[in-house]
């Protein structure tokens, strides 16, 4: 115990700055605790905000590990500040934060929650009673329905389970664990009246999950999503008839996205939840029956729906600009382009700025991507060099997008685009 | 449906560019604080009254993840069984409240927590825990004459707020998260509330919200002491804004403790508390020197006292110096043996253990921690207010539970009130409705620019710093045992906290700005612990959780009374004793009801 007690940390800590934008940044903080084993990752944060950087966001309300709002990637797993001791990390090591994945952030470790409350919502993850009886239902706490349901009713949604998973990234319309296993809950839940309705809406999303059992493994309230979401496919199996066909054949449309979910990766390399691995693979093993029966009876019927569109190229996309003739020829002008960027589990709305040159040979139009391909700051047109001038790094270009001076590797890229009714769309990928 | 709610919500944050000096304006039918139990209860009643209603929740938090309802641990009281009684309950009630409860309220409550508790099982989905036959389970909690508290495991706040926040998505409601507000919006006549100014912590922007009605629900929440239950987002921010906007408030010396808060020192998580069962169980509380200090303060009863008597003795133990290391006092329930504490305390054995204690095994240290203010606005069972337009609902509100709170009565008080409120709001808009009033004209303006104020200040004091300074004079002088002297000292260093907070300073910029956040909540703390200190030093008497180491008794013979204040113009409170109406139970019949 006497390890724990005074011991120095280095705490690496992902920071954000939305008047600044960008990727955003690590910076480390030295601090000596006093004894690891009374000091949540919660105490760290605040230690730091109070003696060091007082602008470091994070946020937090029960601390007491109920209200699920300090969910964040500690040491490369998912996990609630308050909930994890230094002591809990292997000796020594440094200690890395950063937000939790697959949503936007506000903030240092502050995430827009926004697409976790709409994935839910889309769920219908609320009651409705199946009957109008004033009395609270008669049910056996041995029945059945309640051992199966359990403490799975507990979820505080913190996120971790969406942040850990890696389908909610590659599936956009993959509702994620937490939202499942709401479903999960009341679709075994006898008082609710909206089992067809919630079971039409949930039942493709379950087919995204690759039984990975990451959720599982992170959930600080010892939930299994895997467990929900295998459970509502055997559902289905048990009654197939009050499923609508149409609705359960329809193909899956799928993008799978690069994102912008490549943080500057930090992660100190000491995987703590060593312990949990035998939880997972405990469980593992338990659902396991689950599982293979279902992946097998259903995979044959849903395989080509379900896997199929996943594996399919990135789809390019068509961004309108503006009119042809919005773009004088012989002029060379800068436009902002409003893209909406799949992210996987939330979708961004970004504005670039490209730049379009028309010639005077009417047929020829280049659109510039506006990023320096040296470390892609943006380029600006300087009439009277005739260059494209990026100022971080001194790099130019010509007209035609060569690299003239400066560190760029290549040409500035190009969007292949095309017109349609007279107005000029970019294709974005 | 469902979508319509988040586009109502984006829709104003769209607005930006419509209004221009960063200040964005915006009208709706009702205004809801706070989004706990009473809030959540609040908006489902009324929005159920008249679907037409627009109504706004503003929260501190993310969607149901801020106030205390969701931290509830032991559950609900009720009166559902055929052997129990609304009768029993409310002597319970006026019994733990040592008598000066508004009985008017305390009925209501009694009476409405049956429907309540039904409605919450059979119309918003809860499932609380069952008896092997199938029904409702009820557990005993301390002060009560039957076993009536509802509850899910010992984990029934996040029950009863993960259901009723689906039910607000399930309808047409706009919800802002972690948007505060800061101040209530009084309109020219200064005699009505006409909604709020909000704060946008995410982007640091002000919205002034205009309404018909507004529901403040912010929850109370006494973290202006050195150990506390509630989350530390709370911050009384209610109750403070209640203060400033001179709105009555009653009974503010009223400040319940727990007697076992966990010690752990240097850590927020300091405060959060062991369940009461573990001294029903038998466990011994220990000084320094191992001794049962109970046998000085309450011999026959030993641990097993109440709430109030087992505070103070710890408190007078550790202010004797006898304090273990932690600068608490010890709870020892090894003797029960570990294998009986592990099956019957999973809950709190994993607590400790989470801080490498082994509560089955050793002596943990703890100590009181503020829990709960009984005090807050006066209000009428449908929770109107001394202002027009005001409604105010759960432990922002004052009366139900008198001196002192029983175990089981909070979530209760929140739930049904909320209910009422809810109820009362879509009643009162369909016979008062008409234009959204204005608020007092430059009086947004105002506002902004002091809460901006400590951007603009080079050298000023840390918020943080006077917020453990205030902590502790609370804690010292206000807290558990009070005496007039330090009372009147303590009065004097709150105002000199205050002054010194107008000079405060904040680094960075207003996005998402805890420090700032840091300093609107001392600010309200501040305030209600100018409520708290000279409401104290009227009662000279003990009484519930009102313990007077100079006033030791509790004089029934003398006039059982409630203090209510109101800040004046100049900022001074002007306080009332008025007699307890014994409107149900006369004070005799209160003083022989034995459990």
């Amino acid at each position: 115990m006497s390890k724990a007690l005074n011991s120095r940390r280095l705490v690496k800590i992902y920071r954000y700055d939305p008047s600044v934008g960008g990727n955003g940044h690590f910076d480390q903080f030295d601090l000596n605790i006093e004894d690891e084993t009374k000091t949540t990752i919660l105490d760290l944060l605040i230690r730091i905000q109070k003696t060091q950087d007082p602008t470091l966001a994070f946020r937090y309300a029960c601390r007491v590990n109920m209200c699920g709002s300090c969910g964040m990637v500690i040491n490369g797993c998912e996990a609630l500040a308050c909930k994890t001791n230094v002591s809990d990390l292997p000796e020594k090591c440094d200690i890395t934060i950063r937000p939790l994945n697959h949503f936007p952030v506000i903030k240092d470790l502050v995430v827009d929650m926004k697409p976790f409350f709409q994935k839910l919502e889309a769920s219908i993850p609320y009651f409705d009673p199946v009957d109008e009886s004033m009395e609270p239902a008669v049910i056996r706490p041995d029945s059945k329905e309640r051992n199966l349901i359990g403490l799975a009713t507990e979820c505080i949604q913190c996120g971790c389970c969406v942040s850990s998973c890696t389908m909610v990234n590659y599936h956009e319309n993959y509702a994620g664990p937490a939202a499942l296993n709401r479903a999960f809950t009341l679709l075994a839940d006898s008082r609710d009246g909206l089992y067809d309705l919630r079971m039409n809406q949930v039942l493709e999303s379950c087919y995204h999950c690759r039984t990975e059992f990451n959720c599982t493994e992170v959930c600080p309230k010892e939930i299994s999503p895997t467990r929900a979401i295998k459970y509502i496919q055997l559902l289905a199996l048990k009654e197939p008839r009050r499923l609508k066909r149409q609705n359960l054949l329809k193909p899956i449309h799928e993008e799978k996205t690069s994102g912008k979910e490549s943080l500057p990766s930090a992660d100190s390399g000491c995987n703590w939840l060593i312990e949990q691995h035998n939880r997972r693979k405990f469980l593992k093993q338990i659902i396991f029956g689950i599982g293979t029966a279902s992946a097998l009876v259903v995979g044959g019927v849903i395989a080509a729906a379900a896997i199929g569109p996943s594996l399919k190229r990135i789809p390019k996309r068509l961004v309108r600009l503006d009119k042809l003739e919005a773009f004088p020829v012989g002029k060379v002008s800068t436009i902002v382009m409003n893209d909406i960027v799949p992210n996987g589990f939330y979708k961004s709305e970004i504005k670039k700025p490209v730049i379009v040159v028309r010639r005077s040979d009417p047929d020829k139009i280049v659109v510039f991507n506006t990023s320096c391909t040296h470390l892609g700051c943006t380029v600006h047109w300087d009439e009277s060099k005739k260059q494209y001038m990026c100022a971080c790094h001194g790099g130019a270009f010509d007209e035609e997008g060569n690299v003239t001076a400066g560190p760029p590797p290549r040409p500035l890229d190009r969007y292949a685009f095309k017109v349609e009714d007279g107005y000029l769309f970019a294709e974005v990928v | 449906m469902i979508w319509e709610t988040s586009c109502r919500a984006e829709a104003f944050e769209g607005c930006k560019e419509k209004f221009v000096n960063m200040i964005r304006k915006v009208k709706t039918d009702v205004l809801v604080i706070g989004m706990g139990g009473a809030a959540e209860m609040a908006v489902l009643n009324a929005y159920d009254a008249n679907p037409d209603l627009e109504i706004l929740i503003v929260t501190k938090a993310l969607r149901g993840k801020g106030g205390c309802s969701r931290m509830v641990q032991g559950g609900l009281n009720v009166v559902l069984h055929s052997k129990d009684s609304h009768e029993k309950h409310l002597m319970d009630t006026l019994k733990g409240g040592q008598y000066i409860n508004d009985q008017q309220l305390a009925m209501t409550m009694v009476e409405q927590a049956t429907p309540t508790i039904k409605e919450m099982e059979t119309k918003y989905g809860c499932f609380f825990d069952r008896n092997p036959d199938g029904t409702v389970h009820q557990k005993p909690f301390a002060g009560q004459s039957f076993d009536r508290t509802v509850h899910k495991g010992d984990l029934t706040g996040i029950e009863i707020i993960s259901r009723l926040t689906e039910q607000v998505m399930k309808r047409d409601i706009s919800v802002l998260e972690e948007h505060r507000a800061v101040d209530l919006l009084i309109d020219t006549t200064g005699e009505q509330v006409v909604g709020a100014l909000i704060l946008d912590i995410k982007n640091g922007e002000f919205i002034e919200v205009n309404a018909k009605a507004t529901l403040l629900a912010t929850g109370g929440g006494p973290t202006h002491y050195r150990f506390f239950a509630p989350g530390p987002e709370k911050s009384v921010d209610g109750l403070g804004m209640l203060y400033r906007a001179a709105v009555v408030m009653r009974d503010m010396e009223m400040v319940q403790f727990h007697p076992t808060g966990l010690i752990i020192p240097g850590s927020v998580v300091a405060g959060s508390l062991l369940e009461e069962g573990l001294r029903g169980a038998g466990a011994h509380m220990l000084n320094i020197h191992g001794e049962r200090f109970m046998e000085r303060y309450d011999p026959e009863k030993m641990e097993r006292t109440t709430r109030d008597i087992m505070c103070r003795s710890s408190y007078l133990e550790i202010q004797a110096g006898r304090a273990c290391r932690e600068g608490g006092v010890h709870i020892d329930a090894s003797h029960l043996g570990a294998e009986f504490v592990e099956k019957n305390f999973p809950g709190m054995v994993s607590r400790c253990r989470q801080f490498k204690y082994d509560l089955a095994r050793q002596p943990v240290p703890v100590s009181p921690s503020a829990h709960y203010i009984m005090g807050g606005a006066a209000i009428d069972v449908n929770c109107r207010t001394s202002m027009e337009r005001l409604f105010v609902a759960g432990e922002d509100a004052g009366g139900v539970h008198g001196a002192n709170r029983l175990g089981g009565n909070g979530i209760c008080d929140s739930c049904v009130f909320g209910r009422q409120a809810g109820k009362a709001i879509a009643h009162y808009l369909a016979k008062n409705d008409g234009q959204v009033p204005e608020s007092a004209s430059g009086m947004a303006e105002q506002l902004i620019n002091r809460y901006m104020k400590p951007f603009e200040i080079a050298d000023g004091t840390d918020p943080f710093e006077l917020r453990d300074r205030l902590r502790e004079t609370n804690w010292n002088k206000v807290g558990v045992a009070r005496t007039g002297s330090d009372l009147s000292e303590a009065i004097d260093e709150i105002d000199s906290i205050a002054g010194m907070a107008e000079n405060a300073r904040i680094a960075g910029l207003n996005t998402y700005n805890m420090p700032w956040n840091v300093w609107i909540d001392l600010l309200n703390m501040i305030d209600v612990s100018k409520m708290v200190a000279g409401s104290a030093m009227l009662r000279e008497e003990t009484r519930g959780a009102h313990f007077r180491l100079d006033c030791p008794d509790q004089r029934d013979d003398y006039g059982i009374f409630n203090i209510f204040q109101k800040r004046g113009a100049n900022g001074t409170i002007r306080y009332e004793k008025k007699s307890v109406a014994f409107s149900f139970r006369s004070l005799d019949q209160c003083q022989k009801y034995k459990k």
